[in-house]
């Protein structure tokens, strides 16, 4: 979640869920909380009760609307321009906390001579590679510092070219002090140029471009305006309806930027509550399943750096803030997974790590699946072929593999997609073509089996096993245990050097049953980190050393069996002690729940208030103590100013919150990190009625994008064969892409049928009927469903032009109890740069009434509707990456030195 | 479009929705909840709202909604699930009963010459009791479930005493049927038997109706008082007529004719105030007019008027005594069983729920309350008796 | 033991139905087809004999006092319903067999073994709650969770009920829970806000409910009736005329049969 990481310093939720009940104003922008997060609203709720005014901005009014004192319905995918607009109020009336914007971010920081902003560019910011797509940040940097600051959340980055090392040479937190304006006036210091930077997000383009009439774009002001300060905070919840965008990350950052200025990061009934998704998504970023990361948000190395761990550490070791504790993580990582193989000698077997030659990301997985150039694949806990993105090229893309192993619950469309799909029942493919070899494996259900759960608030969570998984349902340890187990015995006999890192691994889990469960215990253990010498846990990452001495399997969950005692299945009730609950489960880091608390006190450590206070400088004990485990170093006291020539953490001042940051500042300006430009910006989705009405360029010009045959995009603004602007989401009734609820007759009958919901307007325009048939189609391909027909959409009205948004729950498939064909064969696959997610809340197509189907596919070889004559196409910009070919990618990063 | 989108086509499927409906496998885990004990056999048929779908907007569901509002137009209250035997039950019941009473006064009032009459009687009430008893097994489906009704006495309950009402009558019927004719103390016993049972033909006869009106169902809850007087008028009736259509002697008809007589001019009138005391209410009247059972309903008012006009008009032709008296029979069949399809269609009208009780035929009718559960006062545009 | 019940406070419910989902799998309840009604979020339409809680969702074209939208004059109200477990229950008074009960909760129980599915019950309620299952042929509703009830344990339905819409609990504490929450809502400028069925002087006819509501509209709006009443409170004067016409066939008959005498004479 580098939207977050990059300008606060951790991709987590910054509070957590129970806060929210201190909040005077809570803004859910982005997110339906109340049906996706129902179990959590409870803290809305009761911060209603006590008298918060809640926000719900969204495109439809849903059951979260309906609790909200305010609703605000807006154009999908116009975020940017509504917060932008929130930004350009708080500045223009001069309504932020100059207090905390002053000493808690790097407003007074001054940006590099050579930076360009989109003011001047036109939409683009300087640095802009038009043959790449991709940006070079040189001229994004701190006036004084020598090749990049490195951002302190997300490090992927670095391998990308304009990041790299650099700026670490003399390192110390002076270069930063040196080229400030504390009057905030230098006409490049980050403050004045986010003046300038959303000078026109004004609200009357707010109106134009998100459909949003200014009197409530206004009140929304005001309402924040008004919860914000010494006294006061709002805080912001936001989930997938903000990161599903080609410009997601930088949604994310509007709102951090948003939060920042009005003083409420850090503090008690405030922050940016991320609302994360599966039970443990969270826990499945911070020991990732993702391709380029290592556990602890360590970058994974790529290609080009080498194989020396010393380039890795120096590449990604800040020389201040907390990053510069790399090297003990990394090592302690290293001695983890390779135990006594790793030494000092051999970098403790830093080059047996895999490196990244590209974008490895899902959707180009699968564009390289569907040109036949991956053999194997395993899906585990997913179904794609629902749940991602043009569902028919990712039925192509299994089509293509040799073999295929699929791990769940049932048999999901995954598993099946080679006798049940809508290019099969047409007769486009033909199951007896399809080579591909599937093996299922039935998987343990998380009841019959232990392990812990990451939450959306950073809490892990032991859960025990309640029964033993019918017939041959295994836990995912028992079969990544067993697989490693026989492979390793496979080998054995190897002397390849390719296969030294399967002898070298340490795999000696203890296990139990006849089954031979590994222990999920012990994996926790190794998690937590021991000493080398007398295997003893380790009490918390600030135990961990470079020198080979421990070993950490993920440094940020380090704490979590401190004193030997598994303290994520701590239950102790909440009404037993105080309201943070520190003794319920465990919240990495440290157990911090509410992060950057340092910043809930104002610079002298006194809490900015009696109401909000939560974490203070006791000058008698000289510690910061309070309700929580502060975030902060623990005994620095407020006054306290690093020396010239400080590295590492004790370069961080006594007023430096957020100590990931090499600055110890939240980063209003993000001068790395960000790979689509260091300041937010509006850019209209790939598909929109539109045209943007801020900049020449119209979309993000970083975003990834697919140019494939069997991924056909439309005109890149008011297609008049795909009129309505579509989005997609969840129901409270159904998980997902349904293997944990179509299959449920409990929950189906909630929700039966795949439907659309459309405005009475749009109904009568298109004779749709309430309860009856509707087809809606993209280039993509179509779908039947049920029409719902709802005030609680309505048209909005752009700059005079009416804008018809069609709602998409994207749940159903063609197995299981309740079926249809899926909202997710209507999506191309575009997405975000930073993090490559895909771009499926908005969106174009059609509406037309009636059973009208054909299930055509375009990845299963349909031809293309053509524009109607005299309509010409629109080119976009230049290509972006995902457009070359991935052979052609991989090539030119093996050319490079 | 294609076999396996949409729901509930594949064959799959099916075999799916044959499951029972619950999502617990019975070889992992208990059936031990409450429900577990439901019998299923078709999922789908469960839910009569189910197959409603709603075409309007949701937010205007119901044309009136401000004037009148309601759930999309859902049923505020279960409507019976009873079957035609039930309204065939109402006749028969009716007519056992009435004929018992009637054969009572023949025996204590006519002396021997009336005999035959009194004999007949029991007869009809006998065999009307035991049709009855079938015709309330053949709704619960099960003999043994007849006998589940006589485990408690219930007097709030106007099935539980008119099941143990039919189940005596028809018992001592019986009995009177067996040993009324013999002497000793057993014809005692019979004939006291026989009487014990006529007696009990007047609850008989009257019970039904306290059974429909002592019920949820707007119309028959807003007939209460009348319903009772119709039902045993019209059983009178009914059971003059029947007797009268049996073969039987100058003597008899002496008797039968005044019977007949009073009965058809009393059902008639009671129809009539049947008719008001529904009409108080435009939506509780409603099914009266309308459909099925305002056809029945119709026809009933019909054929008793035309039954009565022939029976008083001067002349005693057969064929004019018996043209009456199978009107009279068509007329009670057709009341019954237009009672009953209204009462359906009136627990289906949210309105006639509604609007009953906001006009004071709720609880206000017998509470005196002036105000509804909302707060907001109760119209009373129709006089409330009390 | 206590009376028990639910107070269901409607302007807390976010409609997320994990309570009807919750007493299915309890109670162990089959489901009842998959059809989409176009009754906004509700497929499942009514309480009924397999469905023992339901989910009211009503879209109106009326604002919600407190709340300003963009989509215009329009508000959307969900209302978890369920058996009231009436203090004069309609059901309990019309079954012949027994088998529903008055627990030692002060709820009303149906005990299935006893149940004949005479089906007297159903139109005995006045809320159209209790109904029988037909391929089951027995009557079925909402227990208050009488099993659990006796294990000291809190219904389903309210334990998993992530906004307290559902509170279960001693009924008196419900009543003062309750009227609170109203002065509450009242203060707020939320003046619509009432109590439906609280007691007997809300609502005569039932002598209250042990699961009350509040309620933003008018009773209607949400499919209860505005003034219920067990129909037994009007069965005392339908037996009167009974009585009365039990008397005028007793005279018809004796007068028939006197007069056929007297004219033979
Ligand atoms: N019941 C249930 N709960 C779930 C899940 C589930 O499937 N079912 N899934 C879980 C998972 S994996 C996740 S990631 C989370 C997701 O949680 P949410 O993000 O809350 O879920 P969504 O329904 O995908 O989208 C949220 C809202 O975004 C709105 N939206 C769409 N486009 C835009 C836009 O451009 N701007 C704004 N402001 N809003 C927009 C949609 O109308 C929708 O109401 O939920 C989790 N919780
Ligand atoms: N159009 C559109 N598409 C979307 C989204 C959207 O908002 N709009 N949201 C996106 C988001 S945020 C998400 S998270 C994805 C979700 O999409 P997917 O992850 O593809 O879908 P799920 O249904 O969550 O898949 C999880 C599977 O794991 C299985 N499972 C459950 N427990 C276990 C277990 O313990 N072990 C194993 N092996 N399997 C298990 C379940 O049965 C299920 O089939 O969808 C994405 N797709
Ligand atoms: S499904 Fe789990 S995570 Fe989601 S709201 Fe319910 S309890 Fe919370
Ligand atoms: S609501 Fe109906 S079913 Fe429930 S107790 Fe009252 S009368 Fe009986
Ligand atoms: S159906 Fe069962 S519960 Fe209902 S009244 Fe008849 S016997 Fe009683
Ligand atoms: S109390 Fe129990 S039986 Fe009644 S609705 Fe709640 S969960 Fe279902
Ligand atoms: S569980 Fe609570 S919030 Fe959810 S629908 Fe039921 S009553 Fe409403
Ligand atoms: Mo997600």
């Amino acid at each position: 979640m580098p939207g977050l990481g990059i300008s606060l310093g951790r991709g987590g939720a910054t509070t957590f869920q129970q806060d929210l009940k201190n909040a005077d104003c809570i803004v859910i922008q982005g997110s339906n909380m109340a049906e996706c997060h129902p179990v959590g609203f409870q803290w809305v709720m009761e911060a209603r009760e006590r008298g918060a005014t809640l926000i719900h901005v969204d495109p439809r009014f849903t059951r979260t609307s309906a609790m909200a004192n305010l609703h605000v319905p807006i154009r999908a995918g116009t975020d940017i321009a509504f917060l932008g607009g929130l930004i350009h109020f708080l500045l223009e009336h001069e309504r932020y906390f100059k207090d905390y914007v002053l000493h808690y971010t790097n407003a007074a920081n001054i940006i590099r001579e050579g930076f360009q902003d989109t003011e001047d560019l036109d939409g683009f910011f300087s640095g802009y590679l038009p043959d790449e797509g991709k940006y070079d940040i040189a001229t994004w940097q701190y006036e004084g510092v020598s090749g990049t600051v490195p951002a302190g959340g997300h490090k992927q980055l670095y391998a990308e070219p304009g990041a790299g090392k650099g700026g670490e040479e003399e390192g110390t937190t002076a270069r930063f002090e040196a080229h400030k304006d504390p009057t905030l006036q230098h006409p490049r210091c980050v403050f004045q140029l986010l003046k300038r930077h959303f000078q026109r997000y004004t609200p009357a383009i707010v109106s134009q471009v998100c459909g949003v009439p200014e009197e409530q774009f206004l009140k929304v002001a005001e309402a924040l305006c008004a919860n914000s300060g010494r006294e006061r905070t709002t805080a912001f919840c936001y989930s997938v309806g903000w990161t599903q965008h080609s410009v997601g990350v930088q949604y994310i950052r509007t709102a951090s930027i948003l939060q920042l200025l009005l003083g409420n990061i850090g503090r008690p009934g405030g922050g940016i509550l991320a609302l994360r998704g599966h039970a443990s998504i969270q826990g499945s970023s911070d020991i990732p399943t993702l391709y380029n990361l290592l556990p602890g948000y360590m970058p994974m190395p790529h290609a080009r750096q080498g194989y020396d761990l010393d380039d890795y550490l120096k590449d990604h070791a800040a020389s201040t803030g907390w990053w510069s504790n790399l090297p003990k993580y990394a090592v302690s990582l290293l001695k983890a997974w390779f135990g006594d193989a790793a030494t000092k000698e051999n970098h403790y077997l830093f080059g047996h790590l895999p490196r990244l030659t590209g974008n490895h990301s899902h959707m180009q997985t699968v564009a390289d699946m569907a040109d036949g150039r991956v053999k194997g694949y395993f899906v585990m806990g997913e179904n794609p072929a629902v749940g991602s993105m043009n569902g028919a090229l990712q039925r192509k893309g299994l089509r293509q593999l040799d073999w295929l192993v699929v791990r769940d619950l049932t048999l999901i469309e995954t598993a099946e997609f080679w006798r049940h799909a809508p290019e099969i029942d047409r007769g486009d493919v033909r199951t007896e073509d399809i080579q591909t070899e599937v093996f299922f494996f039935p998987a343990a259900a998380h009841t019959e089996k232990e392990g812990t759960f990451t939450n959306t608030q950073r809490l892990l969570q032991w859960r025990d096993r309640a029964v033993d998984p019918p017939g041959d349902a295994r836990s995912e340890l028992h079969f990544i245990y067993h697989l490693g187990r026989r492979l390793k015995a496979l080998y054995a006999s190897s002397r390849e050097r390719k296969d030294q890192p399967l002898h070298d691994l340490t795999w000696d889990y203890p296990t139990r049953g006849k089954h031979e469960e590994p222990s999920a215990e012990a994996v926790l253990q190794e998690i937590n980190g021991y000493t080398i010498a007398d295997r003893h846990v380790v009490s918390g990452f600030s135990d961990l050393k470079d020198d080979g001495s421990t070993a950490c399997g993920c440094w940020i969950y380090s704490g979590c069996y401190a004193d030997g005692v598994n303290q994520t299945a701590r239950r102790k009730p909440a009404r037993e002690q105080s309201w943070v609950a520190p003794e319920w489960g465990w919240a990495w880091p440290a157990n911090r729940r509410l992060l950057y608390n340092r910043a809930s006190a104002d610079p002298e450590g006194r809490p900015w208030s009696e109401r909000k206070k939560y974490v203070w400088w006791d000058a008698e004990q000289r510690r910061w103590t309070g309700e929580d485990v502060p975030d902060f170093i623990a005994d620095r006291p407020p006054d306290y100013r690093p020396p010239e020539d400080a590295r590492g953490v004790d370069a961080l001042g006594g007023t430096d919150p957020f100590l990931m940051q090499v600055d110890g500042k939240a980063w209003l300006f993000a001068p790395s990190g960000v790979v689509d430009g260091p300041l937010p910006t509006h850019y209209e989705p790939e598909e929109s009625p539109v045209r943007n009405a801020l900049y020449g360029q119209q979309c993000n010009p970083a975003r990834l994008e697919w140019r494939r045959r069997d991924n056909p995009l439309h005109r890149a603004w008011a297609d008049p064969r795909y009129p309505f602007v579509l989005t997609t989401y969840r129901l409270t009734e159904h998980h997902t892409a349904g293997g944990m609820s179509r299959w449920l007759s409990w929950l189906s009958e909630l929700q039966p049928e795949q439907f659309c919901e459309v405005s009475p307007e749009l109904a009568a325009e298109r004779g749709l009927t309430n309860g009856g048939w509707a087809t809606v189609r993209t280039a993509r391909g179509d779908m039947e469903c049920r029409v719902l027909v709802t005030e609680r959409l309505r048209p909005l009205k752009l700059n005079g032009k009416w804008v018809h948004q069609i709602g998409l729950p994207y749940h159903w498939g063609v197995t299981g109890r309740v079926r249809a064909s899926g909202a997710n064969d209507l999506i191309p696959f575009v997405a975000d740069p930073n993090v490559e997610i895909q771009e499926s809340k908005a969106f174009t197509g059609d509406i037309v009434a009636g059973r009208q189907a054909t299930g055509e596919r375009a990845a299963a070889g349909a031809p293309e509707r053509a524009l109607p004559p005299g309509v010409p196409e629109l080119r976009r910009d230049s290509p972006s990456v995902g457009d070359v070919a991935h052979a052609v990618y991989q090539e030119k990063w093996e050319q490079e030195p | 479009m294609s076999h396996s989108t949409g729901n509930g086509v594949t064959p799959l499927d099916r075999l799916q929705r044959k499951q029972d409906g619950r999502n617990v496998d019975s070889t992992l885990g208990v059936l031990a909840g409450e429900g577990s004990r439901q019998r299923v056999k078709d999922p789908e048929s469960a839910y009569p709202a189910h197959g409603q779908q709603v075409s309007t907007l949701p937010s205007r569901a119901g044309p009136e909604r401000e004037e009148a509002p309601s759930y999309y137009g859902l049923p505020a209250v279960k409507e019976p699930v009873w079957i035609w035997s039930i309204p065939a039950y109402l006749y028969v019941g009716g007519v056992a009963g009435a004929a018992s009473v009637l054969g009572l006064a023949a025996d204590m009032a006519g002396g021997p010459k009336l005999a035959r009459l009194g004999r007949r009687c029991l007869w009809v009430g006998t065999v009307g009791d035991m049709l009855s008893a079938g015709l309330l097994i053949h709704d619960l489906g099960r003999p043994e479930r007849f006998l589940n009704m006589l485990r408690v006495f219930r007097p709030t309950s106007p099935m539980s005493i008119g099941s143990w009402v039919l189940a005596a009558s028809g018992g001592l019927n019986t009995l009177g049927l067996l040993l009324g004719h013999r002497r000793g103390w057993a014809g005692a016993v019979g004939r006291g038997a026989t009487a014990g049972a006529a007696v009990l033909g007047m609850p008989l006869a009257g019970y039904t109706a306290v059974l429909l009106c002592n019920s949820a169902v707007p119309v028959w809850q807003a007939t209460h008082r009348t319903l009772p007087l119709f039902f045993m008028s019209s059983a009178t009736a009914a059971a003059g007529s029947l007797l009268s259509l049996l073969p039987h002697g100058p003597r008899e008809e002496r008797v039968l004719r005044p019977y007949r007589l009073t009965g058809k001019v009393a059902k008639v009138l009671t129809f009539a105030a049947v008719e008001r005391d529904a009409a108080r209410v435009s939506e509780v009247a409603r099914p009266l007019k309308e459909g099925l059972p305002g056809a029945l309903w119709r026809t009933s008012r019909v054929c008793s008027a035309a039954g009565l006009l022939l029976e008083v008009l001067p002349g005693r032709a057969r064929w004019k005594q018996v043209a009456s008296d199978v009107l009279n029979t068509v007329a009670s069949l057709a009341s019954r069983f237009a009672l009953f399809h209204a009462g359906k269609a009136s627990a289906r009208n949210p309105q006639a729920t509604f609007q009953g009780q906001r006009q004071g035929l709720g609880a206000a009718e017998v509470m005196g309350h002036t105000v509804a559960s909302d707060g907001k006062p109760l119209k009373f545009p129709l006089p409330v008796l009390r | 033991m206590g009376q028990k019940g639910f107070f269901t406070d409607t302007t807390l419910c976010i409609g997320c139905k994990a309570c009807e989902v919750a007493c299915k799998q309890w109670n162990q309840l089959p489901d009842d087809g998959f059809r989409f009604t176009g009754m906004s979020y509700d497929n499942t339409g009514a309480l009924g004999a397999s469905t023992w809680r339901h989910v009211a969702f009503v879209e109106r074209p009326v604002p919600l006092q407190g709340q300003a939208t963009g989509v215009g004059d329009f508000s959307w109200l969900m209302m978890s319903d369920v058996c009231k477990h009436c203090q004069r229950a309609g059901c309990l008074e019309a079954c012949p067999t027994g088998a529903i009960i008055r627990t030692e909760f002060d709820t009303v129980y149906v005990q299935p073994d006893v149940c004949n599915g005479c089906g007297y019950c159903v139109v005995g309620c006045p809320f159209g709650v209790i109904s029988r299952r037909e391929d089951d042929g027995r009557a079925w509703k909402c227990t208050l969770c009488y099993d659990r009830l006796g294990e000291g344990m809190t219904p389903a339905c309210a334990k998993a009920c992530p906004t307290e819409s559902i509170a279960f609990g001693d009924l008196d504490e419900l009543h003062t829970r309750a009227e609170n929450r109203v002065r509450k809502l009242h203060e707020q400028g939320v003046t619509d806000a009432y109590l439906y069925g609280k007691d007997s002087a809300n609502q005569p006819g039932t002598g209250g409910l042990n699961a009350f509501f509040l309620l933003v509209d008018r009773p209607e709006v949400y499919g209860l009736p505005p003034d219920p009443v067990v129909p037994t409170v009007k069965g005392a004067r339908t037996w009167g005329m009974v009585a009365l016409g039990a008397l005028g066939m007793a005279a018809v008959a004796l007068g028939s049969v006197l007069a056929g005498r007297e004219a033979r004479s």
